[in-house]
């Protein structure tokens, strides 16, 4: 458009968004470039600031450095692999093959919702912790076997952890791709002469790589932006990655420019794997195995290898879902955790760590900002979300394109690493330590997720339904609210959910910007276990738990809703 | 009064340019743009109604200026008092279909049983009564373009903007409803501007024509005329049934004039060009498909504009046959009617005389600038 066009153009309406969405994107960038330039200066804050790189300096002295960068890159790889690898293989067996018991696995997507993370850390740590683990005791009480096989607090230990917690988000990647697989794809395969396991080999799996690859890139990100793993299992085993290294630095040096300076580091890596992301996501395009057409997959009769594939269900619905549940649920109900205690269940049983825990005004605070934030920030990040999108992609407003980037920007910042800008920014000012720093945490960190869903949708929503309203006599206000609002009430409400769920269950970005007398219910269950009350922190997760499958199941049975992560 | 002026619309997209230059005035009926996809046909309508701000020019609506990019107006499309069919109808999904049509009459506050009264009116204009508490989605295509064209017409604007809107229906409802969207925009009395890329739904609805390419208006004029008198190449191989060839006038004599046709092994043709400034020079013939003759016998020695022509092959169309006739360097298509008597392939070696009558020819100078 010309100058003059243009001109005319921003004219009309389109002011409120432009100012809603500039207002929200004046708050999601400031905490990312208080983190930059906090990294190049040195001195104490609220005093004389110097500009200069001794925080880089610092943190590349640090001979610890390259075993961290190496720590990061194997806990984040190993994990992943894991997870997606099970996860792969657990996609095709309920996909492709005649294994029984196979409904098993079909419940998994709704267990990440129903498992706070930083329960399945507790859950692991219990189980397999070198000394008191319930498992290195059996093993000694039935096998005499005394050296500890199993130790939480180490690499592989911290692998298993968040592999497992992996797994979903594979199976999820790779399902539909073996579900709605093109069999012609195969049968030309079959015709050309080749065997079952030769196809599956030289073609199934092959075209299944695109999405193997993204799943594996986010579940990578996923790792290395993970803090519960890292602090619970990492740190106490001496095992350092950058997200532990910039946690010590805030929560027991309080420096803020060493701890950026680390972020930045982590951010840089965070953006080199969003960019494999990205790249693996059109790889996958290019591929596009997945047409519109309705197919009937072919279920492949394995033999009696579907014994070996139930064996590999059973042993993931053990280890992955049914036993830290009922390791939490048992430990939680006992005295005091030992494993002389565990193994007399169930004949101490009793609800005193709940009567503890529901006296504790640190929990009960905790509890009561948790859910009342939570449902705040739903709202608000989803709303302001929508408006946000319908800025980018609605109104006519020149250089909206800004805020695509600006709203996604959040997701190449670790939670914590945006804590810690949030810190930076509210230290010596009345709302350190209020819930609106913390409120405005959780809206950074989640901010993301609504907007990109948002977006999405808009995008799928047909612009001439808007014209039509416009063209008819509506001004932008009756768009918005008569139009685009009431066609994304399905995508809005399965954002809010989402959001509601992640944020009532969140320790990274609540962690540094909690104090006493305003606690947040995770964090509380962190410090619980962090200072050896584990019964306690299990009933307070349980807790968590109980008020998790009630939201579950209201949204499922109520809204109808439908989950898929 | 003109219930429409454009004057000088341009719209240039990165390199494309959509609208050159476009200029034209309206008064009252239905006027079709017509033209090949990405003609500029659609970002007309759509600068028209203000969905679109053209880079350069004016447009106006019942000499109200709605648009003057050099003048600083620029109404928005919610108060330019027009209604807008679009190619997908638009129809809201979340609402039924008496708070779809009732949509702009609600936003005007209008008292309730007003608003009921309006609606119902025109849904039972549309053949819609008694379906206005369904949604959408229940309603076959037919039923919701008639839904989108209610919701057009509540207003009673003094225009409406249709966009493709038979496009995405069947080929046999696609004509019923033809018919009937001109008899309702009749019945109602306001005006249309249309657009189509079907040059028969253009013929069939509407008054007068624009025909669109590159986004230039080529020709403005009644369906006859540009059937019958097509001012330009592109107009007349787009409109079709017609064959195209270059020719050179050689002669011209009060309304008559001689053309020589290289691609027909220079053989000449008579043909009447009331109309036509040159004496001489290249020119492109247009020759109806439907307007010709086509025997195995020679015609009588005085017919004039007689060719021999071997057959090619026969189409079979039902009502019609298409007969394709080598013609020196050139195939004629030759349309007949059923009860036209059938040539054949293979008889006689295939040879076969074709008179071509002088009004199913039509001249084209050849412009001096291509």
């Amino acid at each position: 458009m010309t100058w003059k066009a243009n001109r005319l153009a921003l004219r009309q309406g389109s002011l409120f968004p432009l100012c809603a969405s500039t207002v929200a994107g004046i708050v999601i960038i400031t905490p990312v470039l208080v983190i930059m330039w906090r990294s190049f200066t040195s001195g104490k804050m609220g005093f004389t600031v110097d500009l200069n790189v001794t925080n880089y300096l610092r943190v590349f002295a640090d001979k610890d450095i390259w075993p961290m960068l190496n720590n990061s890159l194997v806990y984040a790889g190993g994990s992943a692999l894991l997870g997606t690898g099970l996860g792969g293989l657990l996609a095709w067996i309920v996909a492709r093959t005649n294994t029984p018991g196979k409904g098993l696995v079909e419940l998994m997507p709704l267990y990440p919702l129903l498992m706070p993370p930083i329960m399945k850390n507790i859950a692991w740590i219990l189980l397999l912790a070198p000394k008191s683990g319930i498992l290195n005791g059996m093993l000694e009480q039935f096998l005499g076997i005394t050296y500890p096989v199993f130790n939480a607090f180490s690499m592989a230990g911290m692998i298993w952890t968040f592999g497992i917690a992996c797994v979903p988000l594979g199976y999820l990647f790779l399902l539909p791709v073996f579900l709605s697989f093109d069999p012609s794809l195969e049968e030309s395969a079959y015709i050309a002469g080749s065997r079952p396991v030769h196809t599956m080999l030289k073609i199934t799996f092959p075209l299944a790589l695109p999405a193997f690859i993204s799943a594996f890139v986010l579940n990578f990100l996923r790792a290395l932006r993970s803090f519960e793993t890292p602090v619970l299992q990492g740190t106490p085993g001496n095992i350092k990655v950058f997200v532990s290294r910039v946690y010590d630095s805030m929560a027991l040096e309080f420096n803020t420019g060493l701890a950026t300076a680390y972020s930045v580091v982590l951010v840089i890596l965070s953006i080199i794997t969003l960019y494999f992301y990205v790249r693996a996501t059109r790889f996958s395009e290019r591929y596009a195995t997945i047409t519109g057409k309705g197919y009937r997959v072919r279920v492949i009769d394995i033999g009696p290898w579907k014994y070996v594939t139930f064996a590999a269900v059973c042993l993931y619905f053990l280890a992955g879902i049914a036993i830290p549940f009922v390791v939490l649920i048992v430990v939680s109900i006992i005295p005091y955790f030992d494993y002389e205690t565990f193994m007399t269940f169930p004949s101490h049983m009793g609800l005193n760590n709940y009567r503890t825990v529901l006296r504790h005004a640190s929990f009960l605070n905790g509890l009561r900002n948790s859910v009342l934030l939570s449902v705040v920030i739903a709202v608000v990040t989803v709303f302001v979300g929508i408006v946000m999108a319908f800025t980018i992609h609605r109104t006519r407003a020149v250089g909206t394109k800004i805020f695509e980037f600006i709203g996604t920007l959040p997701l190449a910042f670790p939670p914590l690493v945006l804590s810690v800008g949030l810190v930076i920014i509210f230290v010596g000012t009345p709302l350190y330590n209020s819930l609106w720093a913390l409120g405005l945490g959780l809206f950074v960190a989640y901010f993301p997720y609504a907007f990109r869903n948002a977006s999405g949708a808009i995008v799928n929503i047909h612009k001439e339904l808007d014209e039509a309203a416009w063209v008819h006599g509506a001004r932008w206000r009756h768009v918005f609210f008569k139009v685009t609002l009431p066609i994304l009430k399905p995508a809005v409400g399965g954002a809010l959910f989402y959001i509601f769920i992640e944020a009532i269950r969140n320790v990274d970005v609540a962690v540094l910007l909690t104090a006493p007398g305003l606690e947040y219910g995770p964090v509380t269950l962190f410090e619980y276990f962090r200072v050896g009350q584990w019964a306690e922190a299990a009933a307070g997760g349980v807790i968590y738990l109980i008020i998790l499958i009630v939201a579950v199941s209201v949204a499922k049975f109520a809204f109808k809703m439908k989950f898929s992560l | 009064m003109a219930i429409l002026k454009v004057e000088g619309v341009t719209k240039v997209y990165k390199d494309l340019k959509a609208l050159d230059n476009v200029s034209f005035e309206f008064d009252t009926g239905i006027l079709s743009f017509l033209g090949p996809s990405g003609c500029g046909k659609t970002t007309l309508l759509r600068s028209i109604a203000g969905l679109e701000i053209p880079d350069a020019g004016a447009i106006s609506i019942a000499d109200k200026v709605q648009t003057s990019i050099e003048g600083g107006v620029l109404i928005p499309p919610y108060s330019r008092e027009i209604g807008f069919v679009f190619q997908n109808y638009a129809l809201w999904p979340h609402m039924t279909v008496f708070k779809n049509v009732a949509f702009s009459l609600n936003l005007r506050k209008l008292p309730a049983d007003q608003i009921r009264r309006r609606v119902l009116a025109c849904l039972d204009l549309v053949g819609l009564g008694g379906r206005e508490e369904r949604y959408p989605s229940q309603l076959s295509g037919g039923q919701q373009q008639r839904v989108a064209l209610a919701r057009s017409i509540v207003l009673e604007p003094r225009l409406i903007l249709l966009d493709e809107p038979l496009s995405n229906l069947d080929a046999k409802l696609r004509e019923e409803m033809r018919v009937e969207l001109k008899k309702l925009i009749k019945k109602v009395g306001i005006s249309a501007l249309y657009v189509t890329h079907d040059q028969e739904e253009a013929f069939v609805i509407s008054d007068k024509v624009i025909v669109m390419n590159a986004g230039k208006i080529l020709q403005y004029d009644t369906p006859d005329e540009l059937y019958s008198h097509p001012s330009d190449p592109f107009v007349a191989s787009f409109i079709g049934h017609s064959t195209l060839v270059e020719g050179k006038v050689i002669k011209a004599v009060g309304g008559e004039c001689v053309v020589q046709i290289p691609e027909f092994g220079n053989a000449t043709l008579i043909c009447a060009a009331p109309k036509l400034q040159i004496s001489s020079g290249p020119c492109s013939v247009v020759i109806k498909n439907g307007d010709l003759r086509l025997s195995h016998e020679n015609f009588a020695a005085d017919t004039i504009n007689v060719l021999e022509g071997t057959m090619v092959s026969r189409e079979y169309r039902g009502g019609l046959t298409d007969h394709r006739v080598q013609i020196g360097a050139k195939e004629v298509v030759v349309t007949s009617h059923r009860l036209c008597p059938m040539i054949s392939v293979d008889g006689e070696s295939g040879k076969v005389f074709l008179c071509i009558e002088k009004s199913a020819i039509s001249l084209i100078p050849q412009r001096a600038s291509l």
